[in-house]
């Protein structure tokens, strides 16, 4: 399992991605659309991200944490799963997981450092309730913790092409970029390198064609997959600094039931 | 303020009482019969383990509402899941929390149909604001995604949102190798037969061999730790239990040493004793090294008293007690000792001591030129690195040559053979699912797991500082409770602290029928090892 992705729960995960993007029923009588319920998605993983950055966890701690978040709303809702906490909840489980904790007098202090002062307290929360969520993700998570990502692959299927010079450039990839899509949940991670080091060969004029032909993939989902990441490039573009714009993740938050 | 649950009678019918520990005379009041009980069962299940936190929701309120004395409230307490089993008994306890024997209640009940029996392993919150323990996390994220024979089976994961506490489930073992060997040097005074012992072994490797190959370490191996099926489908098959202290060891964030000492001084591997910061897999070998020579002598090969409160994983009467059975160790056959630190900075002047005369056959009674004794010698290689690994145990020659090892490791090597029949676990029959003595609440729930806690943190430290006359009896005061307490931290846990114990009568029924499954066994299953290519 912990060697072989074929054998492991991550794997028998996966889902179509249709089902990803499904906006569960109970958002979706509160009005929620598709493009709405990404949009959080992406904005609670730069949160999740910004948080990992106060708190200074490795990478991989972090990845886990977004595929823990991203693989929550696939089963609840965010009306019932509030995101601002199941976040920060993702973030202290995968420190756990990944053999890092984080206390999480740690995160509450942060979280309330980061999202200052005025409508920002709608992401506070106290201990309590983290600890409350921790419980309700294992079980949202159905105990299936170990997570599988990009990174090891990625560094391994470079030094098989010859293109370590590239590392630099394809890592941004998985580092900031597929975490924000749900990318993850759908393909093997493995996929989602050779993905990477495709867009990066192809903005870099690197010739790795008879490379990606010697190594019998299906090239469709490659492709497929690159093309997704470049589109999420064109249509957010996010600022690397800030995330997305608040006025247009306020009045999607809003919708969520306030908290008790 | 806390809850009760009594388990009364063959049918089981559960009270659900209210204890209010904070009043004078510590009232309990019996809230519910059986009848409304039984209703209150049926909504529950209808409700569904999912809404498990809308229902803690509602029975907050309901308690804030009453003033938290309302008994009605406390009946919401039970969690849906609990229905599903029949609560037996407490079957041992640890640093983590307590573990029960349960049974499944069958789906079609009737009159003497028992459901499969379930150990339920309870872990306590680690600290207050540390949320689940990390041995929790780590036993449910190895657990969940391995599946092999000699491995115990994660059956199940509840939780109980009321209280915060973590239940897991798992197919319940009725013996373990540090209990066999027990009852061998106790009670029988004769060796295990070595068919016994080789299935045994062999078992061990191959589910090591799993875990080795799946890169996870379980550095925890001890007898207390390997299960053994008792009757039934699976009766002899050994189960490789407590992943508590497992590790993934193909990319680790942080160096393996950092998370705390492991390993129980007795199992515990010379590099690590040395301080080694990267150990490996090889860990796991020299403790079944010890474990092999533990099935072969009845006794602890290596029992060094353990110094108290060490912050590392130095142990010099340990590492005493190794030299003493297996020689010096020489940087020309281990060069990487020259770099551990412990031997390094040699403030124990560990390096002068000289043992010239390996006596480890004589310990094991075993010749110096059988298989047997080459196995045991290549497990107990101080470098890590020329220790034999768990793939190449398997393939010794010792597993080739009668009598080979076979699935079920409890049956006589031989057709007219005696069957030895292993006393079954001790089930302390008055303490539920809360850790709670019932009948006589003499403290309030937290109070008592806290206790628990506390005695099992401290003992593993003090416990061999007692003269060691061969292994410390079981049976008697407080001290060799609170040690089982301890060694036994795994689900493997046996003796319910302080409390006297009722044995059980399982183990002593149906010799004829136990005879006529052996033959069968044995006609069907000539050797075993040749099959083992299909794992």
């Amino acid at each position: 399992m912990a060697a072989n992705f074929w054998t492991s729960s991550h794997c028998k995960q996966l889902l179509d991605p249709e089902d990803v993007e499904l906006v569960p029923a109970a958002d979706r009588e509160r009005g929620i659309t598709p493009e709405e319920f990404r949009l959080v998605k992406i904005h609670m993983s730069f949160h999740i991200w910004r948080l990992a950055q106060q708190v200074k966890v490795r990478q991989r701690v972090i990845a886990t944490a977004v595929t823990y978040f991203r693989r929550v709303y696939t089963r609840k809702s965010m009306s019932e799963y509030d995101p601002r906490l199941v976040a920060p909840t993702c973030l202290y489980l995968a420190s756990k997981v990944e053999e890092s904790t984080v206390q999480a007098r740690l995160l509450v202090f942060y979280i309330k450092k980061m999202c200052g002062t005025g409508s920002d307290d709608k992401y506070w929360f106290e201990i309590k309730d983290i600890l409350e969520m921790e419980m309700k993700l294992l079980e949202a998570l159905d105990y299936y913790l170990v997570v599988f990502h990009p990174y090891r692959p990625l560094l391994q299927l470079l030094q098989d092409a010859g293109i370590t010079d590239l590392t630099q450039f394809a890592w941004q990839g998985p580092r900031e970029d597929t975490y924000k899509m749900d990318l993850i949940l759908i393909y093997p991670p493995y996929m989602i390198a050779l993905a990477c080091i495709y867009i990066a060969s192809a903005l870099k004029d690197k010739d790795t064609t008879s490379w990606f032909e010697e190594l019998r993939v299906d090239m469709n989902i490659v492709k497929n997959i690159s093309m997704e990441i470049l589109d999420f490039y064109d249509t957010y573009k996010i600022d690397p600094q800030r995330g997305l714009p608040d006025d247009k993740i306020s009045p999607v938050l809003n919708k969520l039931p306030a908290k008790p | 303020m806390g809850w009760a649950v009594f388990l009364l009678g063959p049918n089981c019918i559960i009270l659900l009482v209210h204890i209010t520990p904070t009043l004078p005379g510590r009232s309990v009041r019996i809230v519910t019969g059986p009848t409304s009980q039984a209703k209150q069962a049926e909504r529950h299940r209808s409700v569904g383990g999912e809404d498990d936190g809308e229902e803690s929701r509602r029975r907050r309120q309901a308690g804030a509402a009453s003033g938290m004395g309302d008994g009605r409230a406390g009946g919401a307490n039970r969690p849906a899941w609990l229905q599903q089993y029949e609560l037996v008994g407490k079957i041992g306890e640890g640093t983590y929390g307590l573990v029960f024997l349960a049974r499944l209640k069958p789906a079609h009940p009737a009159p003497g149909r028992r459901g499969p029996p379930i150990a339920i392993k309870k872990f306590k919150q680690s600290k207050e604001g540390d949320g689940v323990s990390p041995t929790a996390i780590r036993e449910i994220m190895l657990l969940r995604e391995i599946n092999h024979e000699n491995v115990v089976k994660l059956v199940n994961v509840h939780i109980n949102h009321a209280d915060m506490s973590l239940y897991l489930a798992f197919d319940y073992a009725e013996h373990d190798l540090y209990e066999i060997i027990r009852h061998h040097r106790e009670k029988l005074n004769a060796p295990i037969n070595p068919y016994t012992v080789k299935s045994l072994l062999w078992q061990l490797l191959n589910g090591l061999n799993y875990l080795h190959s799946n890169w996870i370490i379980h550095r925890d191996l001890k007898p207390s730790n390997i299960l053994v099926m008792g009757e039934g489908e699976e009766h002899g098959i050994i189960k490789i239990a407590d992943f508590g202290l497992a590790r993934i060891y193909q990319a680790p964030l942080k160096a393996l040493c950092d998370n705390g000492v492991v390993v129980t001084i007795w199992y515990r591997a010379p590099e690590l004793l040395l301080g080694a910061k990267h150990y490996t897999s090889a860990v796991d070998m020299w403790a079944v090294g010890c474990i092999f020579a533990e099935l072969l002598t009845l006794k602890p090969l290596f029992q060094g008293v353990e110094a108290k409160n060490t912050p590392n994983p130095f142990q010099l009467d340990q590492l005493d007690k190794i030299f003493k059975v297996l020689g010096h160790p020489t940087v020309e056959k281990w060069p990487t000792l020259a770099n551990l630190p412990w031997w390094q900075n040699d403030q124990q002047h560990i390096q002068g001591h000289k043992y010239e005369n390996p006596g480890l056959h004589n310990i094991v009674h075993l010749p110096q030129k059988s298989p047997a004794f080459d196995l045991l010698s290549k497990m107990l290689e101080y470098d890590p690195r020329k220790r034999i690994t768990a793939a190449q145990a398997l393939e010794h020659e010792y597993f080739r040559m009668d009598p080979l090892p076979g699935r079920n490791a409890l049956l006589p090597s031989q057709p007219g053979e005696k069957i030895v029949q292993y006393p079954v676990r001790p089930v302390d029959t008055t303490t539920d699912f809360e850790g709670t003595t019932s009948l006589q609440p003499t403290q309030p729930p937290s109070g008592n797991a806290a206790q628990g806690q506390s005695v099992s943190r401290s003992m593993p430290r003090q416990m061999p500082q007692q003269p060691m006359v061969g292994m410390p009896r079981v049976a008697a005061g407080t001290n060799m409770a609170a040690f089982n307490a301890a060694s036994q931290a795994g689900m493997a846990g046996l003796n319910p602290g302080n409390i006297p114990m009722q044995r059980g009568t399982g183990g002593q029924s149906h010799p004829h029928q136990l005879r006529r499954k052996a033959d069968q066994g044995m006609m069907q299953n000539p050797g075993y090892p040749q099959q083992k290519r299909r794992f």
